[in-house]
């Protein structure tokens, strides 16, 4: 698939700020399913932008904004294309054990640091276990939303799990969240994704959909047969589906800290007022539509 | 023999080492020990009531100089204590002190290296020495500094090694603290108060100073800044005076002659970092930080952070500024890395260790870890993550049920704590508050820069436990400390007070003292003329 | 005013300076004393005797110890340069003066001259000189204190002020001497520090109280060279050489009814003038030991000006009878 994407964040305050410095994680990563063929940022006020990858591989822009201000606007247009990720190996829980799931699980089997501990999840350690690796992560997709209502505005970016468990509802971030503690309790390595989602459907003929940044996870799967690989498979329980051509990733991390799309800091006692939009359009006459 | 030990306390029980322990100062006989003779004939020669009030008047010193910290009491928290500065030195002869700078200087360069390592090519990770799933759950692993490479490669330029002598009187470390190591002011003003407050004990040694730490220190900050030495603007960053080392900071900067900022004088512009002062912005080219990473940026860390600058790790990306200690030091900081220094040092290095290890094991291997808490009532715990003694356990004198319930928050979070053999440190003769001697434990902080070259300040916080028994010497909870004597040579008693070569001159172009007017002198001249002289009216 | 007490203010101030850098210098010879030094034996280390010539103490020739030197130039009475007969001297000064002086000031002298007079002085010494020091140094800052805080600003006080200020001057330049290669020795070598005058030099900076001025002013290290160069050339300092020339010539020129024709204003002139240029265009280290013997005859001239101009009782020739 083709997309245009045009983010737009706007931040108005409410007296003049200064040294306003923000790290943007927008752009969309080139990966085995997905290319970024364009990309550009306009700010206003203008100011210098510097790039550098983090740990975690993606790419940050970062600027400031010395001299006093009242308004910050970021405009950001990418061009993407996606194909479809391969399909999901189906290997057995055994596939865990070894060093080459050890290796390339690395420090996303980790534990994060402020986990509810078994006692709170433990009905929904029991549950989720399934056949299969892969089969764990398809039924998180669908038990995580069955459990928990999609209701914005019960929690904020610095909720915990146990706010989630406790509100009952919650929003994206959240239910990855919660995925990704269960995946690790069960021994199966899982990474945080921010990304654009093209929310669509294909059959409504809408090319283009107003959005906001998304997150989903992927896990890392052992591979089936005697050298089969882990890969990287990419899960979005809040649309109970695998990942997908029309998921279009910006990074990983362990959690949604490490790959917030906009982190910034300013000086000054102003409030500010924050407006944001993500506008995805789809490039490709709508003949995949057609069956 | 004991004639001496006799003399130093009050009534007729002469001074008495523990068994099990090594006393620094009293053989087992209860004779003094060949470099301590000397000492001990001083202050025997003192007397208890004369130690007694130079131990007020050094409260009284410390407390009218603001040598003071906070601590914790029975009834909760003490502020402005006048430090504890016991009046008995410790000494360390020169052969001694020798083999502790060798080895210190040897772990010091390892842990540099394996900070470098992990922060790049993971080379150790790679060898299977240490394993990456250890080094990378580190609360105190740094992913913005990760690629970062800071001049020289030196990332620890201040190093605290804690040592402690075990019961055979061999040197070992208890841990390393790379992070923000503390307690070098006290070190210079406990030298400056014993020379004031016990001269006579210096009188038959040759003590090596140390007051040259924050020329040290200072000269280490400015080789690493990314700009000509004598034009480098040093700061020392301290996140206030709310802090309790903050007698320290303000310490340091006065001594270097540099200037003490807080966050709120720091901003990052284009990647550089300056300073507000009233002559405008200034570039501040190496931050002496005495604050964690964690709130160093809140761009990078912790984002409630007000202690910090943002965009300092970009400055510092940039290789705009130096920051001692550099970001992400902490990994090493770590107990459970401790674990695998000598191996570093092998690795390394390619040599053997001067200085072992306490041996330590670690929770988050299962084998490990079982057979530690079959031992719980013999071992010490301590999380991997504290410092300052804060939340270690100690199997002795722990009660079983709070042991049990130990075993249960270590198995729930393994990767969070070790387990050391405990060892019985040496004793030093202590002064109690009649002004006789008890023996003490104590442990050692020796203080290292690493700028261009290593150096180590001769001795350094010597700590004592204060309570009888006690092993916590962390003057947070209750602990002292001595002034600790580095010897020049390995002199016997009663060194010469001349030294050699001395040379009288006498600058003969120097004009006399005069010591008043001649006034007087004057007017009594001409008096005299015209007496002698007889002319006059009558 | 009368030549007489104006001399007398003079000495007042030169009494209270000498006792007051008498006892920071012995403070700081005896703290770097205490101490080994890491180049020591190939180093050379001024005697205890010398301290006492230096002091205008007279020895008989005999080998000195660090006590005695130390009891000898606090305590002994019949020592002039001792810390205990300036203090004599200055109270008996400002005795003839309680017109003048303010009572808060007459009074801070004479207590200071009781305490030391007290007698159980010796002890205290022997129990560690720091005590007795310290108490000078605290006295003597109560001293300048009141006299900027009580005395009227006219000539009286213009006197006072010169006095200890040229006292000052040349009490540094005789610490200095303590931390400096003698004239014609060889200066040393910046690849080959010399641990015992740089550690006497550093003793002495804190014994005057400049360390932390030294630190905020000189980027390099507390070594002999730009320690003695601070003391001498720093304006900004207070207690160095520059700054009390320049306190001497400011109160010569208010106190004088006709400065540009003083011999001695225009002498301080010359040496402030000669101060800032040796200060500024000196190489590294320079000849400094060359440099303080020059100033210091100077300041011995420039005295001996002043006794003529101000104390001599100008107009009055030899032999006036007044009957």
């Amino acid at each position: 698939m083709n997309y245009d994407i045009h983010y737009l964040t706007s931040y108005r305050y409410d007296a003049p700020v200064a040294d306003n410095l923000n790290a943007l994680r927008v752009r969309p990563a080139t990966t085995s399913s997905q290319r970024c063929d364009e990309f550009h940022v306009r700010l206003d006020p203008e100011a210098r932008i510097h790039r550098h990858v983090d740990y975690f591989g993606t790419e940050v822009l970062e600027f400031g904004v010395a001299r006093l201000h009242d308004h910050l606007t970021i405009d950001v247009r990418a061009r993407v294309v996606t194909s479809e990720p391969p399909e999901a190996p189906e290997a057995p829980w055994e596939h865990l054990d070894g060093d080459t799931y050890a290796e390339a699980a690395g420090e996303f089997l980790l534990p994060g640091e402020a986990e509810p501990g078994d006692a709170a999840l433990a009905d929904l350690l029991d549950i989720a276990r399934a056949r299969t690796p892969l089969a764990t992560l398809r039924w998180l997709n669908e038990l995580i939303p069955d459990r928990f209502a999609y209701r914005p505005g019960v929690t904020y970016v610095g909720s915990t799990i146990d706010d989630l468990l406790a509100a009952g509802a919650g929003v994206c971030q959240d239910f990855v969240h919660l995925a990704l503690v269960l995946l690790r309790r069960h021994g199966i390595a899982a990474r945080y994704v921010s990304g654009y989602l093209f929310s669509a459907d294909d059959d409504d003929g809408t090319d283009s959909v107003e959005v906001q940044t998304h997150a989903w996870l992927e896990a890392l799967l052992p591979g089936t047969g005697g050298r089969g690989e882990p890969i990287w498979v990419g899960a979005d329980p809040t649309n109970r589906r695998l990942a997908g051509e029309t998921h279009v990733k910006i990074g990983h991390g362990r959690t949604y800290a490490d790959v917030p799309p906009i982190k910034g800091v300013f000086r000054g006692s102003a409030g500010a007022e924050l407006e944001a939009s993500v506008r995805m359009t789809r490039l490709d006459p709508t003949a995949s539509a057609r069956a | 023999m004991s004639t001496l030990s006799h003399l130093v306390t009050d009534d007729a029980a002469a001074y008495r080492p523990h068994p099990g322990c090594y006393d620094e100062v009293f053989g087992p006989d209860g004779a003094p020990r060949a470099h301590a003779v000397a000492l001990a004939a001083e202050i025997a020669r003192l007397g208890p009531q004369l130690l007694t009030a130079a131990g007020h008047r050094r409260d009284a010193i410390f407390v009218q100089q603001g040598i003071t910290f906070d601590a914790t009491g029975e009834d909760g928290p003490v502020k402005d204590r006048p430090f504890p500065l016991d009046l008995v030195p410790r000494i360390l002869p020169a052969a001694e002190w020798d083999h502790i700078e060798r080895g210190l200087m040897q772990r010091i360069r390892a842990l540099n290296r394996f900070i470098d390592d992990v922060y790049h090519e993971r080379e150790i990770v790679r060898a299977g020495i240490v394993p990456w799933r250890l080094v990378v759950s580190r609360s105190h692993f740094a992913r913005a500094a990760h690629g970062v490479r800071p001049p020289g490669g030196v990332y620890c330029h201040v190093a605290g090694c804690d040592l402690v002598r075990d019961a055979d009187g061999s040197w070992k470390v208890l841990e390393d603290n790379v992070r923000t190591p503390s307690g070098i002011s006290y070190v210079l003003e406990n030298r400056v108060a014993m020379t004031r407050l016990v001269p006579q004990f210096f009188q038959h040694h040759r003590v090596r100073p140390v007051d040259h730490y924050p020329q040290l220190l200072l000269a280490g900050l400015r080789s690493v800044a990314p700009s000509a030495e004598d034009e480098a603007t040093v700061v020392v960053w301290t996140p206030g005076p709310m802090n309790s080392a903050y007698f320290e900071h303000a310490f340091l900067a006065r001594q270097m002659g540099v200037e003490l900022v807080e966050a709120s004088d720091l901003v990052v512009r284009d990647d550089v970092l300056y300073m507000r002062t009233t002559a405008g912005l200034r570039r501040v080219h190496a931050v002496y930080r005495r604050l964690d990473d964690d709130f160093v940026d809140p761009l990078e860390f912790r984002a409630d952070s007000l202690l910090g600058v943002p965009g300092l790790v970009r400055a510092y990306r940039a290789g705009t500024v130096a920051i001692a200690n550099a970001l992400g030091t902490g990994v090493a900081d770590d107990k459970a890395v401790y674990h695998y220094v000598p191996e570093m040092i092998r690795f390394y290095l390619g040599e053997e260790p001067v200085l072992d290890n306490v041996p330590t094991y670690i929770m988050a291997d299962e084998r490990q870890r079982e057979a530690a808490l079959a031992r719980r009532g013999e071992l010490v715990f301590k999380p991997t993550g504290e410092s300052g003694g804060k939340g270690v356990f100690i199997g002795p004198t722990t009660p079983a049920e709070a042991l049990d319930g130990l075993a249960d928050v270590i198995r729930a979070q393994p990767e969070k704590w070790i387990a050391q053999e405990v060892v019985n440190l040496s004793t030093v003769p202590t002064a109690m508050p009649d002004g006789s001697l008890a023996p003490r434990h104590v442990d050692l902080r020796p203080f290292a820069v690493f700028g261009e070259q290593i150096r180590i300040v001769p001795g350094g916080l010597t700590r004592v436990a204060l309570r009888e028994g006690s092993m916590i010497v962390n003057s947070s909870q209750g602990g002292g400390s001595k002034d600790t004597w580095v010897l020049e040579e390995d002199a016997g008693a009663g060194a010469a007070t001349h030294h050699t070569q001395l040379h009288d001159v006498v600058p003969t172009t120097m004009p006399g003292l005069r010591y008043g007017g001649d006034w007087q002198d004057q007017q009594q001249q001409q008096q005299q003329q015209q007496r002698h002289e007889g002319s006059g009216p009558c | 005013m009368l030549s007489r007490i104006a001399q007398e203010l003079f000495w007042l101030g030169r009494n209270v300076a000498r006792a007051e850098h008498t006892a920071r210098m012995l403070d700081g010879v005896f703290q770097a004393s205490l101490q080994g030094r890491p180049d020591d034996p190939s180093g050379v280390r001024l005697g205890w005797g010398s301290i006492l010539a230096i002091m205008g103490a007279h020895g008989d020739g005999r080998p000195v110890r660090r006590d005695e030197v130390l009891t000898r130039l606090t305590l002994a009475r019949d020592e002039p340069a001792s810390v205990i007969s300036c203090v004599s001297r200055a109270r008996e000064g400002a005795r003839t003066m309680r017109d003048v002086i303010s009572a808060e000031m007459w009074e801070a002298v004479n207590t200071t001259h009781l305490a030391l007079s007290a007698g159980d002085l010796e002890g205290r010494m022997q129990m560690g000189p720091y005590s007795v020091f310290q108490y000078v140094k605290e006295r003597s800052a109560l001293f300048w204190g009141l006299t900027s805080r009580t005395m009227l600003r006219d000539e009286a006080r213009a006197f006072l002020v010169a006095g200890g200020r040229i006292e000052s001057a040349d009490m540094v330049l005789r610490m200095l001497r303590v931390a400096m290669p003698a004239p014609g020795e060889r200066e040393s070598d910046p690849a080959h520090p010399d641990g015992v005058r740089d550690g006497q030099a550093l003793a002495l900076l804190q014994a005057v109280g400049g360390f932390q001025a030294f630190r905020r002013a000189v980027p390099a290290p507390p070594n002999a060279g730009p320690v003695v160069r601070f003391l001498l050339y720093e304006r900004a300092y207070p207690d160095s050489v520059a700054a009390s020339v320049d306190a001497v010539h400011g109160a010569l020129v208010d106190a004088d009814a006709a400065p540009r024709s003083s011999e001695p204003v225009l002498r301080l002139s010359r040496l402030a003038a000669d101060l800032e240029f040796r200060g500024r265009a000196a190489a590294v280290d320079g000849n400094l030991a060359q440099a303080s013997t020059l100033v210091q005859s100077e300041l011995a001239l420039i005295d001996a000006d002043i006794a003529e101009r101000y104390f001599a009782g100008a107009g009055a020739a030899a032999g006036t009878v007044v009957a």
